[in-house]
């Protein structure tokens, strides 16, 4: 047990160092309007001319962060291991803290795919930030929390496999989606204040960014639909019927249905945007209560916490 | 959205409507209504709104639990509202019948020109249409015309695109598409949300689900498959450090007197015979039944515990040397008295108020039958008795809570729901994206120009990126 929290801990001080260097890269990347903010002895008149730090600093936050993925990837295996050893079960996803550890992993794997194929950098310091949010939320639980505890009976099935890891997978890409409603606000804001900071430079135009955000929905939506179907499924298993509007379901259900009025909303005017961007994290934020919320504050069938 | 309508107008011929109350009026305006992404914004918000009430407020509990908690006055505002089972309540049943209504009419509306536009002829289009699509640019290109359309519908083909073109003495047209499936997929997802809807409708009218607490020895009937269900066995497993690892229970079904099946069920793995599951679903302490009972017998005199005795369930049990016969008759968890019929029963299944029911035979001729109380002790005295009983502990008969249902309607459940899946799967990594290609000569016929164009109904970035490959492909497109 102490040896897979010691990897949860490395992987939290990782993705701090990633985060750290993401922003880093942000404000690095100059205006390209203003050489002569160049930092002193920089040797602009080698033609750097996006910022040669920029590209380093870039390079290693990436660097770091594929470190801290694989950090992350061996703490879940490592306490898979623990519990298979001890417990004859090994889905490293059976409590709060393991499942947010998953998210986490699911957030910054995620991450990773998108930058290999957009290239676009300054995501990170949004995206990588809400992964290390999780990540560091996971380790503020009490210790108990924290421990691999056997698990309760109704949890004892194959089923655990793979309806816990497609919903907390669909919770990663509402995250992804939240932080770039983030970002969008941010940008929107650097652009509202007229003159091209470093900030405004360093971040994708608007609409590609609202474009990223609608994506990542539509990739929770279907793995969500997923995982509720399963959960019925595992429901019609373990507790005799596939629906029994417990709160834990039902919030996922009101997740999904909140999710299902953007995917229809960006079909009618005026959806896109900072609308669709404010509407994303507002999207998160029900999607932390479905999370955690309902974990902690009511009660039901699901709460094992 | 639907950025090139089809060429055929949908729908009847419309007459210049009048403006009454014409049936056709009425008709389009309905399907206009019932079609509408608007409503399908509001229903979805409406019934992720309405859904949280159910899981703040508890669910079908008794009047006195909500009267405790929120007060007479609001419990008679949640009966009013159904706010005590809301997901069944006409409203909320009535919301998802009318999501289902909205996506089959928008399905009936929107479906038939998708169908269409994939067998359509879409080469007659002008060149003022290619340049003012989305995306749209022109690229000089050596070669003929001919061998440069040539070269385009081969490029396409290559890239998965389903390729039409046509070639006219003036210039050749090229239209490519891809990922319809995508918008297919869509309509499979709004016609599934039907499908799921339906078979829960099937369950909930043919089909039943109870719970029933069961003892270990006790044979059931099954009035629904015509069967009886005999508890064979049940026990539970603990881990090591004493945290419960399974509960099981070995169930047998008999038809008559024939053992058909037995099995031993446990949490996550049921017994189903004639579609009728049974699943183990909780355990507890019966509240009307122990196994065995601990007495203190005491000289009523000097106080002094002269013997302790476990009593096995109603079984008879002597004592010779105190001169006495005993037998545990009776018990109940939390002692309640209706004295209308004058009966003794268990308020609540909690062991609040423990007391058994004990028979008392002894050598003088004594008989008697007092409710002696776990947490009363004395209350009762038996006249003529030189024996005081005291009821020091007890352990509980464990019953099995087997949750016993048969849903007719869940295997329609899940094709709606695979449904759903692949379809919103489909649309979710699928985009539908169409191009139209104009080549046009140039005046000396050794190169020609080529206006290309094309739109996307999502995923623009993606297409951006694609239609960009694509026009620095055919740059090089004849070498
Ligand atoms: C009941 C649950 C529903 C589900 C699961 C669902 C799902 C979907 C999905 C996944 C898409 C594709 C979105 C995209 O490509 O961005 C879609 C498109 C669409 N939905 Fe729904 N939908 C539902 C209900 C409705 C309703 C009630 C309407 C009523 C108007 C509606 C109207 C549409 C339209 C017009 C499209 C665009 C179709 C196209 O591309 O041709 N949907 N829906």
């Amino acid at each position: 047990m102490i040896r897979s929290l010691f990897l949860f801990d490395m992987t939290f001080w990782l993705y701090l160092a990633a985060l750290s260097l993401y922003i880093g890269y942000v404000f690095a990347r100059r205006p390209a309007a203003s050489f002569e903010l160049a930092p002193a002895g920089h040797p602009t008149s080698m033609g750097f001319n996006d910022g040669a730090w920029a590209t380093q600093i870039g390079q290693v936050a990436t660097i770091v962060t594929i470190f801290g993925l694989i950090m992350n990837t061996v703490a879940l295996g490592t306490r898979a291991y623990e519990r298979l050893e001890h417990l004859g079960t090994f889905a490293p996803w059976s409590n709060q803290f393991e499942a947010m550890a998953f998210v986490s992993w699911a957030i910054i794997f995620g991450y990773l795919l998108f930058e290999a194929r957009y290239k676009i950098k300054s995501v990170g310091a949004f995206v990588v930030g809400i992964g290390f949010i999780a990540m560091g939320a996971a380790s503020l639980l009490p210790y108990r929390y924290q421990t691999a505890e056997p698990l309760v009976p109704a949890l004892n099935s194959y089923w655990i496999y793979i309806h816990v890891s497609v919903t907390l997978l669909s919770y990663a890409a509402f995250a992804m989606a939240g932080g770039l409603g983030i970002m969008y606000l941010v940008k929107e804001r650097a652009e509202r204040l007229g003159k091209p900071s470093r900030l405004y430079n360093a971040l994708p135009d608007l609409e590609t960014i609202d474009e990223l955000g609608y994506k990542a929905i539509m990739v929770g939506f279907p793995l969500l639909a997923f995982g509720i179907i399963l959960g019925a499924m595992w429901a019609n298993y373990a507790w005799g019927g596939y629906w029994s509007w417990d709160p834990k379901e039902t919030w996922s259900l009101i997740v999904w249905l909140i999710y299902g009025a953007y995917i229809h909303a960006r079909m009618t005017r005026g959806w896109e945007g900072r609308r669709a961007a404010i509407y994303a994290i507002f999207g998160l934020l029900m999607v932390v209560f479905c999370f955690w919320g309902v974990n902690f504050l009511l009660s039901g069938l699901h709460a094992y916490a | 959205m639907n950025g090139n309508r089809p060429a055929i107008a949908e729908g009847e011929s419309v007459p210049a409507a009048t403006p009454g109350l014409g049936w056709d009026q009425v008709k389009r305006e309905l399907l206009e209504f019932f079609a509408s992404i608007k409503l399908a914004m509001f229903l979805f918000i409406v019934l992720a709104i309405t859904a949280t009430i159910g899981t703040v407020i508890q669910q079908n509990e008794r009047a006195e639990v909500y009267i405790k908690e929120y007060g007479e006055q609001v419990y008679q505002w949640f009966v009013l509202l159904g706010f005590t089972d809301v997901y069944h309540t006409w409203w909320f049943t009535s919301l998802l019948a009318l999501l289902c209504i909205n996506s089959l009419t928008c399905f009936y509306k929107r479906f038939p020109a998708i169908w269409r536009s994939m067998q359509q002829d879409k080469v007659s289009v002008t060149l003022p249409f290619v340049k003012n699509l989305k995306y749209t640019t022109e690229v000089a290109v050596p070669g003929q015309k001919d061998r440069v359309a040539e070269g385009l519908v081969r490029m396409f083909a290559e890239k998965g695109y389903q390729v039409l073109a046509k070639n006219g003495p003036q210039e050749a047209t090229v239209y490519a598409t891809k990922g319809i499936l995508g918008r297919v997929g869509a309509h499979v997802a709004h016609l599934s949300a039907t499908v799921i809807v339906l078979g829960g409708l099937v369950g909930s009218l043919w089909g039943f689900q109870q719970f029933g607490v069961c003892l270990e020895g006790e044979t059931y009937h099954i009035p629904e498959g015509q069967f009886d269900l005999r508890v064979d066995k049940f026990w539970i497993d603990y881990h090591d450090n004493g945290a419960v690892k399974s509960y099981n229970s070995t169930l047998t079904v008999l038809e008559g007197e024939d053992a058909k099946l037995t099995k031993t069920i446990t949490v996550n793995d049921p017994l189903v015979y004639k579609d009728i599951w049974f699943y183990q679903s909780s355990y507890g302490n019966a509240w009307d039944r122990v196994e065995v009972v601990r007495l203190n017998i005491k000289d009523k005199k000097t106080d002094e515990v002269l013997h302790t005795v476990d009593l096995d369930w109603q079984q008879e049990k002597a004592l010779n040397e105190l001169g006495l016969k005993l037998a545990v008759t009776d018990f109940v968890a939390d002692f309640g008295f209706n004295s209308q019929d004058k009966k003794v029963y268990s308020k609540s299944v909690d062991h609040e108020n423990p007391a058994i029911k004990l028979a008392i035979w002894e050598r003088d001729g004594v008989a008697a039958t007092p409710w002696i109380f776990y947490h009363y002790p004395g209350l009762f005295d038996i006249k003529d008795s030189q024996y005081r009983f005291e009821l020091v502990g007890y352990r509980p008969k464990q019953f099995t809570g087997l949750q016993i249902s048969k849903d007719p309607g869940v295997n329609i459940v899940w094709v709606g729901s695979t449904l759903i899946v692949v379809g919103i799967t489909l649309s979710s990594f699928i985009y539908h994206r169409r191009l139209w290609v104009k080549i046009v000569p140039d005046a000396n016929g050794a190169q020609s120009v080529v206006h290309i164009g094309g739109n996307t109904h999502k995923s623009q970035i993606d297409f951006q990126k694609e239609f960009r490959r694509i026009t620095e492909r055919l740059k090089t497109l004849t070498t």
